[in-house]
């Protein structure tokens, strides 16, 4: 009888827990009571100054746990295979209405309490002909200070791979005939030097007044010369360019290119000044044709919003060999110190360094030291002696990776030890070499490109970022040619850094199961407090997923993607591989709340309030570097009534 | 030797191994379980298939020889052992508990086996 118990209680619970699995998900409708004023996302960071903050206080620690999907919305601009999507956008909450952009070049206008479709605008791109494949992080938004009659004095822009920024009526989702041709400015008419492809506009430009400041994604890895990383101010009504950056001297022009801003641009509202996160020049991982100091690539670049003048840079990577790009808009601190308030503008990287600067003079506010770093071993390169380094706030990165994963060296036969043993290591900044050379972090981070998130009230700072090393192998330019012929790419990560003397073969360093060879976590993340540069906790972030399985949360995930911050005190982030978005509890770092959402959502989420509503937005979307998953999956959480 | 034996176990783990390939194909298709298309739930389902045809096998034949048995038996216990460490890991409540009732029926017939085993001794015993 106690048997039949057993069996009738055991399936019990196994139907329990089948329908509890089943049951299609409640949908939150109604509004709960909010006294928050008006919570706007209108910026890719947030706010300008890229400090993806909310005021809303609506959900707490406290209640989080009851977070439910509100409404989702599928634009259907997913694909995958040889014209798969990339979809990183911040959805932007402005003008009563949740903007998206796809990387299939259209923008949704969607209800921000229903999901429902307002309008949509399709840019008609050139589907198949990118240079970099189906991209996007989103739109940006404008609005007149004093506007007019007539439409078009609140615009949507949506970029495109192709080179074409959109200029859209944000009321009627309709072209702006009167920004550039149609509604249509095409960036390429203004990129010809040194020409290789159409440029990507996968970030939304900078908003500051009625200047657009527009950045573009190269493709770096390919040839030695090629189109310089110009950054452009345009007018936000006509389209019209009203001032360039060239990042690359004019002399230098004919040895390289790129060193492009591909990622957010932040702005400071009150001194008009806007921060560049420039990239490293063409080719990447050989500078041989490149020694001549170039002072703004791979650095910090405030210049004047509305006219490109530069007020000062700060180089972070001297003679970039790595990869390691300035990647995310700076996020601005006013830092409370000794009495003082400095203005400042915080500026993690890929080298897993917390860069914190003055933003009106490029001076340190913590010292940044010139630290010695091997010598390349490659000839006609000239690694640089020095690297700048930041040894407090405490690096978000340790000088060397860490050992080898004993369980990934016994399941491959001992593979990743004497793959380790063969090849060059001497910590961050080996540079590449023909035996291959471990990057530590590598290209892939330290931080990516969503930068941290900044509670101005308290000064808390957090920030996801990777611990991946990977594998930078040289290939002498006679062996490049006889393996691979003209081709640029090759899937084994070769990249052919045409006109110089090396291609270049990029690996990770994963076992013959493809598992990491290296010791976790794999990606954590990390809190500050600004004020005193002191670190507050540091804990993984994430869950590796691998065929369905999940690996343990201390291992963590690699993250792609960002934080936003709330004044309630959570952290809401997707970004890691496991498909799912969190809440974590800022004081202590502990998840408090997650939800499975249809891909990697590798993009920061976006927290309004709309008709005394907080919700917070996700664009799941997916990246290929993280997971094969992919989604056209926007969506939106709130508690219910 | 031939024995005959209770099939109440062996309709349990029918019944669980039916539970997972059920949840396998469900999660493999919907995006809200994380599993959408992974090769985890593909290797639980066809684990589950596997139990399916052995505890079909255990349940139909009713006499059988011990080397059949113990094989059967054996290959039911790792197949249970697997799909829970693979439930675990895949975070799956669902196939964890549908595991848990295939074990419940894997022990009704191992216990009822070894019960009609004592009971036949006794019988010869008694015969004696």
């Amino acid at each position: 009888m106690k048997i039949r118990n057993f069996v009738l209680g055991a399936l019990g619970l196994a139907a329990a827990a089948a329908a509890a699995t089943l049951v299609p998900m409640q949908h939150a409708t109604a509004q709960g009571g909010n006294s928050d004023p008006a919570q706007t996302w209108d910026a890719f960071g947030g706010n300008q100054q890229a400090q993806k903050y909310s005021t809303a206080t609506q959900i707490t620690p406290d209640n989080v746990k009851g977070l439910k999907m509100a409404w989702e919305f599928h634009t259907g601009d997913v694909s995958s295979g040889a014209h798969s999507t990339t979809w990183g956008a911040t959805p932007l909450f402005a003008n009563n209405t949740v903007y998206v952009g796809t990387p299939k070049y259209n923008i949704f206008a969607v209800e921000p309490d229903t999901g429902k479709m307002k309008w949509k605008y399709s840019a008609n791109g050139n589907n198949g002909d990118e240079n970099q494949g189906l991209k996007n992080r989103g739109v940006a938004y404008w609005a007149a200070a004093n506007p007019t009659a007539g439409a078009c004095q609140k615009m949507v822009y949506v970029g495109t791979m192709t080179g074409e920024l959109h200029g859209v009526d944000a009321d009627s989702g309709k072209p702006c005939s009167g920004f550039g041709k149609n509604g249509v400015v095409d960036v390429n008419a203004w990129a010809t030097k040194n020409s290789k492809w159409k440029i990507g506009l996968i970030q939304p430009p900078a908003v500051y007044k009625d200047t657009l400041i527009l950045g573009w994604a190269g493709n770096d890895w390919v040839y030695k010369t090629e189109n310089p990383g110009t950054v452009y101010g345009i007018d936000a009504r006509t389209g019209a360019l009203k001032w360039t950056f060239n990042i690359i001297p004019d002399d230098m022009m004919n040895q390289t290119g790129t060193a492009n801003v591909w990622a957010g641009i932040s702005v400071d509202p009150e001194t008009g000044l806007a921060f560049l996160p420039t990239s490293s020049p063409s080719p990447n991982y050989y500078g041989g044709d490149r020694l001549k100091e170039m002072p703004y690539a791979t650095a910090t670049v405030a210049v004047n919003a509305e006219t490109g003048e530069v007020k000062w840079a700060r180089q972070l990577v001297h003679h970039d060999i790595w990869d390691v790009d300035i990647n995310s808009a700076p996020t601005l601190v006013d830092i409370k110190k000794d009495g003082q308030v400095i203005p400042a503008l915080i500026q993690a990287n890929k080298m897993g360094l917390m860069v914190v600067l003055n933003r009106n003079t490029g001076e340190p506010v913590w010292p940044i030291v010139e630290k010695a770093y091997p010598a390349s071993d490659i000839a006609g390169e000239v690694a640089s002696k020095t690297q700048p380094f930041v040894p407090y706030p405490e690096p978000l990165v340790a000088e060397h990776m860490p050992p080898v994963s004993k369980l990934a060296d016994i399941l491959s036969f001992g593979e990743c030890s004497r793959w380790k043993a063969r090849i060059r290591d001497e910590g961050r900044y080996t540079p590449p070499s023909v035996r291959g050379s471990i990057s530590w972090p590598a290209t892939l981070g330290g931080v990516e490109w969503g930068g941290g998130a900044l509670d101005p009230t308290t000064n808390t700072y957090v920030v996801n970022s990777n611990l991946v090393p990977q594998i930078y192998t040289l290939v002498p330019r006679a062996e490049a040619d006889k393996k691979y012929g003209n081709a640029l790419r090759a899937r084994d990560g070769y990249a052919a850094q045409q006109g110089s003397a090396y291609g270049f073969k990029l690996e990770n360093f994963l076992n013959m199961w493809g598992m990491p060879c290296w010791a976790p976590p794999y990606g954590i993340m990390s809190s500050y407090d600004m004020n005193s540069g002191k670190l507050l906790w540091r804990k993984p972030v994430g869950q590796v997923q691998k065929w369905g399985f999940y690996m343990p949360e201390s291992w963590g995930s690699i993250t792609i993607g960002a934080p936003a911050i709330t004044k309630s005190g959570l952290v809401f982030i997707g970004a890691s591989m496991d498909s799912r978005v969190r809440a974590i509890d800022v004081k202590t770092g502990n998840v408090l709340w997650k939800h499975i959402v249809d891909a990697p959502a590798v993009a920061q989420p976006a927290v309004y309030t709309y008709k005394g509503k907080q919700y917070v937005a996700f664009a799941a979307g997916g990246n290929g570097i993280l997971t094969p998953r992919l989604s056209d999956q926007l969506v939106a959480f709130a508690l219910p009534n | 030797m031939t024995q005959r034996h209770s099939t109440r176990g062996a309709w349990l783990i029918m019944l669980a191994s039916l539970i997972t390939m059920a949840i396998c194909v469900y999660d493999y298709y919907t995006p809200e379980t994380g599993l959408i298309g992974t090769g985890g739930v593909i290797t639980v389902a066809v684990a589950g298939l596997l139990m399916l045809l052995a505890s079909l096998t255990m349940g139909l034949v009713a006499n059988r020889g011990c080397f059949l048995q113990g094989f059967l038996v054996v290959s039911i216990l790792l197949d249970i052992i697997g799909s829970s460490v693979a439930g675990y890991f895949l975070e799956s409540p669902v196939i964890m508990a549908a595991q848990a009732l295939a074990l419940i029926g894997w022990l009704i017939n191992v216990i009822g086996d070894a019960a009609e085993r004592s009971v036949e001794i006794d019988e010869v015993e008694d015969e004696d």
